[in-house]
């Protein structure tokens, strides 16, 4: 026995880890690695915002408002003379943070007790499912106002409502998942093996269930994105003058038909947030799922 | 020694409807460094048992009616589940049947085969590493396979990555849910090879579950034949092979093809087994066994040994059962 474990010992290759062997996959996927590249600049360009911008998040011209792009202004100025390009850019601290701090928490609340509903079954399944039922048969979007008209405006509270909103969406996909990977004769090996539900949940049953989450997820940072530039149009989310990309959305509304340049750029960011987490979130998918190596 | 005993062991899926009967006061016993086949057709009540002894039977609707399965001179059944999953894995563990859905498709053989050995040993991660590729090896897997993924292996080497998870803790009972089932015959061959040869080297008690009666004879010391939830023959080969007594149990032979005689067409068994939520009144067996009579309906025959540790369930064997031989 002892011969055989030092010539089996010399002959493994040495594990890859789990990282560096998903980053070698990822990096196949040349849209993804765009998508990563795009969400990397937004997030250096939210971190250095003080920087790049030329002009103040606030800074009112009122002599030289509703301009269309110029050298000056290259994304124009708004009803109150704001440069357009300076509040994107420093809108995108307000707009990426509350994207990925809501999925986050819904993510988390709905995705373990999806998790616990799905794996457990039963009455844990019934209550926990029957109280995400009531809070769906309530349009989200009025479940967050609500939330949200309740622990007052601010940032920290549009995440929080704007992610509690959308918990029993979370829920429902995870325990879908949870449900289908369950009934899989490895997890009964797992049980036979001696592994506590805990054990068998995080190790054998999430890892599974990553596609239909990562999906749901990436989704989800657009939708929360976009709650949360409604919440700030009805005024209960980040508050004016606070640059926020949903909010300058919705205030350039009102000049679409002459001053298109106003709506045009800050979609536009959102767009590109989005499509690009989008192809990430496809790329990490495809890259954690064993069976499509190459 | 006996290793595992099962006494009068009941196990019941209870639906909303009726009550599966699954498992009827079975007894069964394993000595230390035997192995054991369980063979009968499918819905016997084979896998229920070896769910039963792990204490895996799903609850609901399962339930343990009656009965003890004592291991190692202790009661299982009164166990906590704490105490339970220390002893599933490492003291018992169990091969499944279709090696294709037994192992988690995303993590390598290596982890699965040292996530038992972490599981229940208090090791370095290093060492369990380690002791995952002797395993493999011991498998007949070269250990540099070890990073990879299940869907790289045949199912013949799945199953063998399973035999390995099961044998990482070196368990005092394997017990073994119809292991060749899935594979075709040549692999079948090189697996039930290399459990009789793995079961020399280590010594490990088995309980195998079957249908094949070729396979019992090949690598088992006993065999207890399982119809409709009940043992009806118990013995050792040469009880069974060429001393059957059971009609069952002469069914089966019958239905087997042989190579010696030469026979146009199989024998099988008439009938269908009964239903497991409306079983006969008497015999299970009696609907279609060739040797029933009137008693056989009315009355549950008893277990009777014809000879040193040849138990038989059949009114046939009955001391006051001239009626029935007379038929016959």
């Amino acid at each position: 026995m002892s011969t055989m474990s030092v010539s089996a010992a010399k002959k493994i290759p040495k594990k890859k880890s789990r990282f560096a062997e998903t980053s070698r996959l990822f990096a196949k996927n040349r849209l993804a690695v765009i998508g990563l590249i795009v969400l990397i600049l937004l997030a250096l360009v939210a971190i250095f915002s003080n920087q790049i911008a030329p002009y103040g998040e606030d800074e009112q011209n009122l002599r030289n408002t509703l301009q269309t792009p110029s050298a000056e202004h290259i994304m124009g100025t708004d009803n109150l003379g704001r440069d357009v390009f300076s509040r994107i850019v420093y809108g995108s601290r307000i707009s990426l943070v509350v994207g990925f701090i809501s999925v986050g928490i819904g993510l988390a609340i709905g995705g373990g007790l999806g998790a616990i509903a799905g794996y457990f079954g039963g009455r844990s399944d019934n209550i926990i499912m029957r109280v995400f039922d009531m809070m769906m048969a309530i349009p989200s979007m009025i479940l967050a106002i609500a939330i949200c008209a309740a622990l007052g405006p601010g940032m920290l509270n549009t995440m929080i409502a704007v992610g509690f909103s959308t918990v029993p969406n979370y829920a429902r996909v995870v325990r879908s998942a949870v449900l289908t990977v369950k009934q899989q004769e490895f997890i009964e090996a797992a049980h036979a093996t001696g592994s506590s539900n805990v054990r068998i949940i995080l190790k054998h049953i999430l890892p599974n269930c990553l596609a239909p989450i990562i999906v749901q997820a990436s989704l989800g940072v657009a939708g929360a994105i976009l709650s949360a530039a409604s919440m700030s149009f009805i005024g209960l989310g980040v508050q004016p003058p606070t640059a926020e990309w949903g909010g300058m959305l919705s205030a350039g509304r009102t000049y679409v038909r002459n001053q298109p340049h106003l709506v045009l750029f800050p979609g536009i960011a959102i767009m590109m947030t989005i499509f690009s987490l989008n192809l990430v979130g496809d790329g990490l998918r495809d890259a954690l799922d064993p069976r499509l190596k190459r | 020694m006996k290793l595992l005993e099962i006494k009068d062991l009941t196990i019941h899926y209870v639906l909303d409807e009726d009550t599966v009967e699954a498992v009827n006061h079975i007894d069964l016993a394993l000595e230390k460094g035997e192995a054991l086949g369980l063979v009968g057709e499918t819905g016997a009540g084979k896998t229920t048992t070896a769910l039963g002894i792990l204490g895996l039977i799903p609850d609901p609707p399962g339930k343990v009616i009656s009965g003890e399965i004592i291991f190692e001179e202790e009661n299982l059944l009164t166990k906590s589940a704490g105490q339970m999953r220390k002893i599933r894995g490492e003291k018992i563990s169990m091969v499944f049947q279709d090696p294709m859905t037994a192992l988690n498709p995303v993590l390598t053989v290596g982890d699965q085969i040292s996530e038992v050995i972490k599981l229940h040993q208090n090791i370095p991660i290093a060492e369990a590493t380690a002791r995952a590729c002797q395993m493999l090896e011991m498998v007949g897997i070269p250990a540099e396979r070890i990073n990879e993924y299940p869907h790289q292996f045949s199912g013949g080497m799945k199953q063998r990555v399973v035999i390995a998870i099961a044998l990482a803790c070196n368990p005092t009972l394997l017990i073994a849910d119809e292991p060749t089932t899935a594979l075709d015959v040549t692999i079948q061959a090189q697996v039930i090879d290399m459990i009789r040869d793995l079961r020399a080297k280590i010594g490990t008690s088995m309980l195998l579950i079957t249908h094949d009666l070729g396979v019992v004879a090949d690598i088992c010391d006993k065999v207890a034949i399982i119809y409709a939830g009940e043992i009806v023959e118990y013995g050792n080969l040469t009880h069974i092979y060429n001393e059957t007594a059971h009609p069952y149990t002469k069914g089966l032979f019958g239905s087997l093809p042989r190579l010696d005689i030469m026979v146009n067409r199989l024998n099988p068994i008439p009938g269908i087994m009964p239903d497991p939520t409306d079983l006969p009144q008497g015999c299970s067996f009696a609907p279609r066994c060739l040797n029933k009579c009137d008693r056989c309906d009315i009355e549950p025959p008893q277990n009777h040994e014809i000879s040193p540790g040849h138990i038989v369930r059949c009114h046939l064997y009955a001391e006051d059962a001239d009626d029935c031989r007379e038929v016959k």
